[in-house]
C-alpha cells in the first residue's frame, strides 16, 4: 500500500496539473483577501474568519481529484496502472489517500498564504485581525475539507469515466444543484457533500447559516459521503472489464 | 478444423514445461462471443506467435491472461496462478498491450518511475531499460512529442522494468518502421535466447514470421492450430493443386471429404495440403472430368488464410 501511494503521490508531482492548479487557487484566492481587505471598512473578527475560509482551494481540489482518476481512463493509462497493481481495491484507496493528501497540502500554501496577506493588509490598516488560536482553528477545518474533497473527487472519477462529464456534472451539482436544495429545504440541503457539509464543517455563516450542521456532525457526514462513494467506485472498479 | 492441425501439450519440447497456459477459455460480451473453448501453451526459452486476423480474440485472450478482463470461463494462467495472484506480478510478467497509452504531459523517464514505484522495482531500473530500448537521450522529453515508434519503445521499456521471466506483447509492430521492425525482431530472439517465454501477438503473419519458434492460430475466438510454424502452417514447401473440372462443387465436396482444404478461385479450384496425383485419383475416382491439374507452391501467407478462413 504504501509502495502505491508513494505512486500516486509521485503521478501529482510529475504532471504540471496540480503545481497549475494549486498557482490558480493561490492567486484567486489572495486576490480575493488582498481586494476585500482594502476595500472594506470596518471588518470584523466573523468577517475575517469568512474570508479566510473563503478560499478556492476545496473547489480545485475537487476537480483535481475528479482528474486525477477519470484522466487514468481519459489517457488510457488505467491499463498499466492495473497491471502493475492488478488488485483494483488497494489501487483505489491509494489514489484516493494520495487525493487527500494533496488537498491537505494546497489547503494548507492557500490558507497559509491569505492569512499571513489579510493579516498583513489589516495590520498596516490599523483594522482588526483575529488571534493564533481562531487562525488555527480555521486552518484545520479548510484541511479537513479540502482532504475529504479530494477524496470524494477521486470517487466521482472512478464511478464517470468521462473526465469532461464529471467535471462538469460536479460543478452543476456543486454550485447550481446543492444551493437550491439547501434553500428550498436545507434539511436536506445541509448533508450534501459538496457545499451543505462542507460549509458545515467550515462554519460559514452566509452559507445556510443556522440550518448548517454542527461542525463535527459535518465532518461524519462528508467522512460518510466519501465512504460511501468509495464502496461504489470500488465495486464498479473491481467488476470493470479493461478492454 | 483445429483437430487436423498439431497441437502439443505442456511438454511438447524436450520435457520444457509450458510457463502460460490457457485451458477450456472463453469470454463473452454481451451476445457476442469473443474467445470460445480456447486452449494452447507458451513456453520458456521459445518465441511464440499468437496469430489470427484482425476480431480473431487475441486481444481479449491476452487481457484475460494479465487480468485486465474477467473470463467467462476457464483459466489462463502463469505456471498455475492468475496474474493477479503473482507476488510483484510485473516482475514475472512484461506487457505491451496494443494500446499502449501514456499521459501526455510526463516524461518517459517519469512514466517510468511510476511504474517502478508501482510495482516496486529498483529506481535505478529506470535508467536501464531506457538505453536497452534506445531512448535514453529523449528520457526526459514529455511523451505528447514522442513518436509512434518511441512510444512503442517505451511501452517495451515499461514491459522490461520488472526484469520479468515471461514478455506478452500484443501487435507489438504495430507502427514501427522497417528498421522498427527489425529491432523489435532482434529483441524477441534475444529475451528468447536468454530464457524467457514471449507470447507475440499479430495479425500479420509476415512481421512474426521470421521471429517465431511456435505459432498459435486462432480465428473467431477459436483454436486452429498450435505448433513449429512448419507443423501448423506447412511452409512454403507444402503441396497445393490447381485444378480445373467440369463439376467443380462435387470435386470440392470428395476433396473436403478426404480431409482437404479448398479454395473455390476464378479458374476452378486450389486444393491446399495435396499434390496433383492425389487430386487426380480423387477425380478419377469420382468420375469428374479434368480440364487442367498443376502444382502450386504455397505460401505462408496463403496457408495461414487458409488455416483462418480468411477469404483474400
Amino acid at each position: 500500500m504504501s509502495a502505491l501511494l508513494r505512486a500516486e503521490l509521485l503521478k501529482l508531482r510529475t504532471t504540471r496539473t496540480f503545481v497549475t492548479l494549486v498557482a490558480a487557487a493561490l492567486l484567486l484566492s489572495l486576490l480575493v483577501v488582498v481586494l476585500t481587505t482594502l476595500l472594506t471598512d470596518d471588518l470584523n473578527e466573523e468577517d475575517l474568519r469568512d474570508l479566510f475560509t473563503a478560499d478556492f482551494s476545496s473547489l480545485f481540489i475537487l476537480l483535481l481529484g475528479v482528474m486525477g482518476m477519470a484522466g487514468e481512463w481519459r489517457h488510457r493509462t488505467i491499463t498499466s496502472t492495473v497491471l502493475a497493481a492488478p488488485n483494483r481495491l488497494p489501487l483505489l484507496a491509494a489514489k484516493t489517500l494520495s487525493y487527500a493528501v494533496a488537498g491537505t497540502v494546497l489547503s494548507l500554501v492557500v490558507t497559509v498564504a491569505i492569512m499571513a496577506v489579510g493579516t498583513l493588509i489589516q495590520s498596516a490598516g490599523g483594522e482588526t485581525t483575529i488571534g493564533i488560536a481562531d487562525l488555527a482553528d480555521v486552518l484545520w477545518r479548510n484541511l479537513a475539507v479540502a482532504a475529504l474533497l479530494g477524496a470524494f473527487g477521486v470517487c466521482i472519477g472512478g464511478l464517470v469515466r468521462n473526465q469532461v462529464a464529471a467535471m462538469i456534472g460536479l460543478l452543476v451539482f456543486a454550485f447550481a444543484l446543492e444551493p437550491a436544495i439547501m434553500g428550498v429545504a436545507p434539511d436536506v440541503g445541509r448533508f450534501g457533500p459538496t457545499s451543505g457539509a462542507p460549509n458545515g464543517v467550515l462554519d460559514v455563516e452566509s452559507f445556510g447559516g443556522e440550518d448548517l450542521l454542527a461542525p463535527g456532525i459535518a465532518l461524519l457526514v462528508m467522512a460518510a459521503g466519501v465512504g460511501v462513494a468509495f464502496a461504489a467506485a470500488a465495486a464498479l472498479l473491481e467488476r470493470r472489464d479493461l478492454v | 478444423m483445429g483437430d487436423s492441425h498439431p497441437s502439443g501439450g505442456a511438454d511438447r519440447h524436450d520435457g520444457a514445461i509450458a510457463v502460460v497456459e490457457i485451458n477450456d477459455l472463453h469470454k463473452r460480451f454481451g451476445s457476442v462471443t469473443a474467445v470460445k473453448g480456447l486452449s494452447f501453451q507458451v513456453e520458456r526459452g521459445r518465441v511464440t506467435g499468437f496469430l489470427g486476423p484482425n476480431g480473431a480474440g487475441k486481444s481479449t485472450t491476452l487481457r484475460v491472461l494479465l487480468g485486465l478482463v474477467r473470463p467467462s470461463a476457464g483459466t489462463a494462467t502463469f505456471e498455475g496462478r492468475r496474474y493477479e495472484e503473482l507476488d510483484r506480478p510485473s516482475a514475472h510478467v512484461g506487457a505491451v498491450l496494443e494500446d499502449a497509452a501514456f499521459h501526455p504531459g510526463r516524461t518517459a523517464r517519469n512514466h517510468l518511475r511510476v511504474l517502478a514505484a508501482t510495482g516496486e522495482h529498483p529506481a535505478e531500473r529506470v535508467d536501464e531499460v531506457l538505453s536497452i530500448v534506445g531512448i535514453a537521450d529523449a528520457a526526459d522529453r514529455r511523451v505528447k512529442g514522442y513518436s509512434m515508434g518511441m512510444r512503442q519503445r517505451l511501452a517495451i521499456a515499461a514491459a522490461l522494468l520488472g526484469d520479468p521471466q515471461v514478455l506478452i506483447l500484443d501487435e507489438p509492430t504495430n507502427g514501427l518502421d522497417p528498421p522498427g521492425i527489425s529491432w523489435m525482431r532482434d529483441l524477441l530472439r534475444h529475451q528468447a535466447a536468454s530464457g524467457r517465454a514471449v507470447l507475440v501477438s499479430s495479425h500479420l503473419l509476415a512481421e512474426v514470421a521470421q521471429s517465431v519458434d511456435d505459432v498459435v492460430v486462432i480465428s473467431k475466438g477459436e483454436l486452429r492450430g498450435q505448433g513449429t510454424l512448419d507443423e501448423v502452417l506447412g511452409g512454403d514447401d507444402a503441396p497445393a493443386t490447381e485444378v480445373k473440372v467440369q463439376d467443380p462443387e462435387r470435386l470440392a465436396g470428395a476433396l473436403e471429404g478426404r480431409g482437404h482444404h479448398v479454395e473455390r478461385t476464378a479458374d476452378g479450384l486450389l486444393v491446399l495440403g495435396a499434390t496433383p496425383e492425389q487430386v487426380g485419383e480423387i477425380a478419377a475416382a469420382e468420375q469428374v472430368v479434368v480440364l487442367g491439374l498443376a502444382p502450386r507452391a504455397r505460401s505462408l501467407e496463403a496457408a495461414f488464410f487458409a488455416l483462418t478462413g480468411d477469404g483474400r
